[in-house]
């Protein structure tokens, strides 16, 4: 009884006794949900990791170019255009209406206003049966037809009088004036919408139906007019009309087209009104309340162009636009056209090139892609924008027409084909249009990449990145593109990203990973063999033992420096192919070669091979061995064909365990000497050479965001290779452990 | 009866086998050249260790003994023809000692006496051609990279002659710790975890992530380091968190040798018998209790032996550093910064001992240079580090291990 007295308080009982076991399995649950938190963190890692590779592989980029490809098949179709046979082009379109009068054949284009000074003789046709009226043009449902806006900025109404009034008396004024000069005027209800934005920028206080006096007399101050030629006429007439109403200030208009007018109010806020032939862009919006201009859009009118024929003309009254392009390009005779149609030749007049007008016609009509362009056409745009000698190296390489020469002479051609080192092109047969296209894209286009975002950002963040872009490179434009392509991986090393390629270290590895196979494989499982099989339990074979473990344990830059020392320097004439006559011409590789790389690596996973070779040969049963000697079989047939077979794939699997730790080995490399820029294909062992971690060591080390993505995108290369690598030893482990068993 | 027949039957065989040759054993020579020919594979790894040794200590060796020319400033005061051997030097300049080796021109001179600014040389030392020298040349003396001076010095400028290994060795002790407080909780929480209370359906699917994670290469590290972890710290800490530094190199090496604790403890874990945790269940103790305080106790030898592996690991981790931790060593001097906020801050830059090497070592480096002498001498100095730490920990596995029949 005493006994037990004195014990009781170390064991509780009832409520004591239940709180002490609840609180055991709190603190139990506590710490179970951290031991799992802290494996978690480990999935989380890896998913972070595999995250942030993906992310910078893919994603939005903002690609300014040279040349734009557009440009490039606008220039290509005003070619088409002005040199079809039977084409009158002038930059006067009197001359055109009165040449069209007369032949009932004869069909071309200009500004609707020529034709309504000549709609006696000339009559419009109506474009995929829209009939060119202001209504049509204004809706846009008449193809040929764009609109014509002025737009500035509410503070700039608030602060600058002179625009204000301006503005104002421009909305007053110019549906009186603007079929003067050839466009539409814009319907009543476009000008009274962007009267009413007008008072709400200008914040003035009006009644309804009523509208501010305007009396420009006596009025100073500035006006800065910038943009589209298409409205600079209509801009310019209002301008003459305001000052002759006695406007005394200045007003300075500059024409250089919609998108710089837009930028000169939205980015570099030097405009006060800007004139567009086009609506603003959401980014251009954006980018003009960034720096607190509120945009201010005001519809003024519509450019049509009139698609004209004779009045004698009988048979035309529609066209569509699929036969606009065969009318004014190929066709030769209307019944070509459409069998309905006379069998008579076409008669084009069209305007010069000079005039934004053809420039309009083509763009809408001949909507075509640059890699649309027939083969011909792209040799000729490649011809005009290379140098020659440049035209003579590519041609080298592969010629551009099985038949005939472009840049390269036929009796050079000849001889240096003749000579002793012929280039590719005297084999290979010719570039494809899609090759060419991709030439003229890199030659002539080249796109550079400016910025560019991560996949979530170009998710998340598109308003923005547009903002972003258009404030730091207005010309640009923003697409998408994946850094990690078929391209990527079949092009060779270059110093444009967006050029580069990983082939040339995809092929180095392979070769470094072959001669470190050749050398360890055998060597690794003949030292396993040596120590599981034959080794008697002396000191030297523990020594061996122990001095392979710690091998396993020495940093892998240290057998790079041994590498270097030993295979780089003390046996520089071995490895640089010297005692076989072997060196490559023009190399300063000297020793630091595929086979120096490959032997370094070789040694480094020796100890990887031997410890799991080992654990291999020891995993087969003795019994096999007994039966093997009991029927008289020498030691090293017990081995060779009984111990060895069944060992294999335990062996396989930890020999591709140790080259993919081979693969991905950096530092050894770096220090035997890769090279740093190689873009010739490694042709044996006594090549310089560039492996895929040393490539992308050598992207993230350069500081172009550029090389970044181009870095994430190798690393997915060689991730794949990896884990290819690593299923492989998997499954093969799983498909013998079966056997076995 | 019965042994007369076995014995007469055995004659037989004897006899017809006798008509092919002898019972004897005989010599296979190709059984002996296999067996040769499998030694000498076996014995390659001793000749990789010892090409490991000799190389990093003869290159080491001519780190500490080639000479550095230096300027003394003194000129000679008159020309000296090849007879004479004392000779005098301007007052101002360095000091010159006796049995240093001073260099005119080409010619190098071994002094033997100093009397002011009289100097009695060898001349033509160590086989250098014996010249005339015209009145005003320098002379030159040769310095040599004190081995004391490289583990005081606190400067790493080998363009100035400073050799101070510090820099480099705060920098990889620096991502180190970082690591290892990163590396040790969760590796030996996740392997208690898998160990102890994980579900076999868990394990099928934990493992295998942490087998991808160990191998994952490096380089991809240093990637995800450079532009996944840094900036992540950035947006944390802000900008006194620079582009390259200690703190997310050292977190990343972290992450990278988690796997690497997590299966080595969990081996030493698992070997563990189960009649151990039998037993502290019958007595009432809980699953935590069990794990903390029966199996964690048992295991430790390993465990310990893990960690030591991991610190190994992460001193000898290139990659990670060079991309991310910095391109230039952190050099200090210790009186101006009394309590090491700029020493030991981990969200500056810093070069590491591998990060050191394999800078030199990418550029374009002659082999007739201190660069290429002194990463050999680094590289000795690592190697030394992770052989002791490797052997340590073996020497813990073998020390300390409880065995269980």
């Amino acid at each position: 009884m005493a006994a037990q007295e004195l014990n009781s308080p170390a064991y509780p009982e009832g409520d004591a006794l239940k709180g002490q076991i609840a609180n055991r399995h709190l603190v139990g649950t506590v710490w179970r949900s951290i031991f799992l938190g802290a494996t978690i963190v480990a999935i989380i890692a890896l998913v972070a990791l595999v995250y942030n590779v993906v992310d910078e592989s893919f994603g939005l980029v903002a690609v300014q170019n040279d040349v734009e490809p557009e440009a490039l098949v606008r220039a290509f179709f005003n070619d088409e255009l002005l040199n079809s046979r039977n084409t009158f082009a002038s930059e006067n379109d009197d001359e055109l209406a009165a040449a069209l009068a007369d032949d009932p054949y004869a069909i071309g284009f200009f500004g609707y206003a020529y034709y309504r000074e000549n709609q006696d003789s000339l009559r419009t046709l109506r474009v995929n049966g829209i009939e060119p009226n202001a209504e049509t043009a204004e809706n846009g449902r008449y193809l040929l037809a764009r609109p014509l806006f002025i737009y500035t900025a509410q503070n700039i109404v608030r602060q600058n009088p002179a625009v204000s009034l301006f503005t104002n008396y421009y909305l007053t004024y110019v549906s009186q004036e603007i079929e003067s000069v050839g466009y539409f005027p814009a319907s009543e209800s476009s000008i009274a919408a962007a009267r009413q934005s007008w008072i709400q920028a200008d914040g003035i206080e009006v009644g309804l139906g009523q509208w501010p006096v305007i009396n420009p007399a006596g009025a100073g101050g500035q006006i800065n007019i910038v943009g589209s030629s298409t409205v600079y006429p209509i801009t310019q007439r209002m301008v003459d009309k305001f000052e002759a109403a006695g406007f005394a200030g200045q007003i300075n208009i500059q024409v250089v087209g919609t998108s710089a007018g837009l930028r000169a109010l939205c980015i570099d806020g030097t405009a006060d009104i800007a004139n567009a032939s086009r609506a603003i862009k959401p980014a251009e919006f954006e980018a003009c309340r960034s720096i607190g201009r509120l945009p201010v859009e005001m519809r003024v009118g519509t450019d049509a162009l009139a698609v004209v024929v004779s009045r004698a003309n009988s048979f035309l009254n529609n066209v569509t636009d699929d036969q606009l392009r065969e009318i004014f390009t190929t066709a030769e005779t209307w019944a070509e056209v459409d069998p309905d149609w006379p069998n008579e030749p076409i008669k084009r007049y069209i305007p010069g090139a000079d005039s934004g007008t053809l420039d309009f016609f083509t763009e809408v009509i001949f909507d075509e892609e640059l890699s649309n362009l027939p083969k011909d056409t792209l040799v000729e745009i490649l011809a005009d924008s290379i140098s020659l000698g440049l035209g003579r190296r590519l041609e080298r390489e592969q010629r551009f027409y099985a038949d005939r020469l472009v840049f390269e002479s036929q009796e050079v051609w000849d001889e240096v084909c003749a000579g002793p080192e012929p280039p590719t092109g005297c084999t290979l047969g010719e570039r494809s249009s899609y090759n060419v296209y991709e030439l003229v894209l890199e030659r002539v286009v080249n796109p550079d990449v400016k910025l560019t975002w991560t996949l979530t950002d170009s998710l998340l963040r598109r308003a923005d990145i547009e903002l972003e872009m258009q404030r730091q490179f207005p010309n640009a434009h923003l697409q998408f593109r994946a850094w990690l392509t078929p391209d990527f991986i079949v092009s060779p090393q270059s110093s444009t990203p967006e050029f580069a390629g990983v082939r040339t270290a995809i092929l180095g590895t392979l070769w470094v990973v072959l001669i470190t196979i050749a050398f360890s494989f055998p060597v690794g499982v003949s030292a396993a063999i040596y120590l599981e099989e034959y080794a008697q339990d002396n000191w030297l074979n523990r020594l061996f033992q122990t001095n392979i473990n710690n091998l396993a344990g020495v940093p892998s830059i240290i057998y790079g420096m041994l590498g270097l020392a030993i295979f780089v320097r003390a046996l520089e004439a071995f490895t640089s192919g010297a005692v076989f006559g072997q060196v490559e011409a023009n190399t300063t590789a000297n020793g630091r070669t595929i086979l120096s790389a490959g032997l370094t690596l070789g040694l480094l996973i020796l100890p990887i091979i031997i410890i799991n070779a080992q654990e291999a040969i020891r995993a087969v049963p003795s019994s096999l061995r007994q039966a093997s000697y009991g029927i008289g079989a020498t030691k090293w047939q017990t081995v060779w064909y009984h111990v060895l077979p069944n060992a294999l794939p335990g062996i396989l699997t930890g020999t591709i365990l140790a080259l993919s730790r081979a693969i991905g080995e950096t530092a050894p490399l770096v220090v035997v000497g890769a090279s740093t820029f190689i873009t010739i294909d490694p042709s044996g062992p006594f090549s310089k050479f560039t492996v895929l971690p040393i490539q992308i060591y050598q992207w993230t080390s350069r500081p172009q965001a550029e090389f970044r993505n181009i870095a994430a995108a190798a690393i997915l290369v060689l991730l794949a290779l990896l884990l290819t690598l690593n299923a492989t030893a998997v499954l093969l482990r799983n498909k013998y452990s079966k056997q076995l068993t | 009866m019965e042994s007369n027949v076995l014995a007469e039957s055995s004659r037989m065989s004897e006899m017809s086998l006798s008509a092919n040759g002898s019972l004897r054993k005989r010599l296979r020579l190709g059984e002996i050249a296999i067996q040769a020919f499998l030694f000498v594979c076996g014995a390659l790894s001793i000749f990789t260790t010892i090409g490991i040794v000799y190389i990093l200590s003869a290159e080491s060796l001519n780190f500490f003994t080639r000479p550095l020319w230096d300027n003394t400033n003194r000129r000679l005061v008159t020309d000296i023809s090849p007879a004479v051997t004392t000779f005098e030097v301007t007052t101002s300049g360095k000091p010159i000692f006796p049995g240093q080796t001073v260099r005119i021109g080409n010619e190098l001179m071994d002094v033997l006496a100093i009397e002011g600014n009289l100097i009695t040389v060898e001349r033509g030392f160590q086989g250098s051609t014996i010249e005339t020298h015209r009145a005003g040349l320098d002379l030159f003396r040769a310095n040599r990279v004190n081995i004391l001076e490289t583990i005081t010095k606190t400067r790493w400028e080998p363009q100035l002659a400073n050799f101070g290994i510090w820099p480099l060795l705060l920098a990889t002790l620096m991502t180190s710790l970082i690591g290892m407080l990163v590396a040790l909780p969760l590796g030996l929480a996740s392997a208690i975890y898998l160990s102890e209370y994980a579900s076999a359906r868990a394990r099928s699917i934990l493992k295998p992530v942490l087998e991808v994670l160990a191998g994952v290469p490096t380089v991809v590290y240093g990637y995800f380091a450079l532009t996944f972890m840094t900036p992540l710290l950035r947006a944390i800490f802000g900008d006194q968190v620079q582009i390259f530094n200690v703190a997310s190199a050292g977190i990343v090496i972290g992450i990278l040798v988690v796997p690497l604790v997590s299966s080595m403890s969990e081996d030493a874990l698992h070997a563990v018998p189960n009649s151990l945790r039998q037993a502290a269940y019958g007595l009432g103790a809980t699953r935590l209790e069990t794990a903390l305080k029966v199996v964690l106790p048992a295991a430790l030898s390993g465990i310990a032996a893990a960690f030591v592996v991991a610190i190994s690991r992460a001193i000898g981790e290139t990659m990670v550093v060079a991309i991310a931790a910095g391109a230039g060593p952190r050099n200090f001097n210790i009186g101006q910064d009394p309590w090491f906020g700029y020493i030991l801050n981990p969200f500056l830059a810093a070069e590491t001992m591998t990060g050191h090497i394999v800078r030199i070592s990418g550029g374009d480096l002659s082999y007739d240079s201190i660069d290429y002498n002194s990463i050999f001498a680094i590289g000795l100095a690592l190697f030394i580090m992770t052989l002791l730490l490797n052997i340590f920990s073996q020497r813990i596995v073998r020390r300390f291990r409880e065995v269980y029949e």
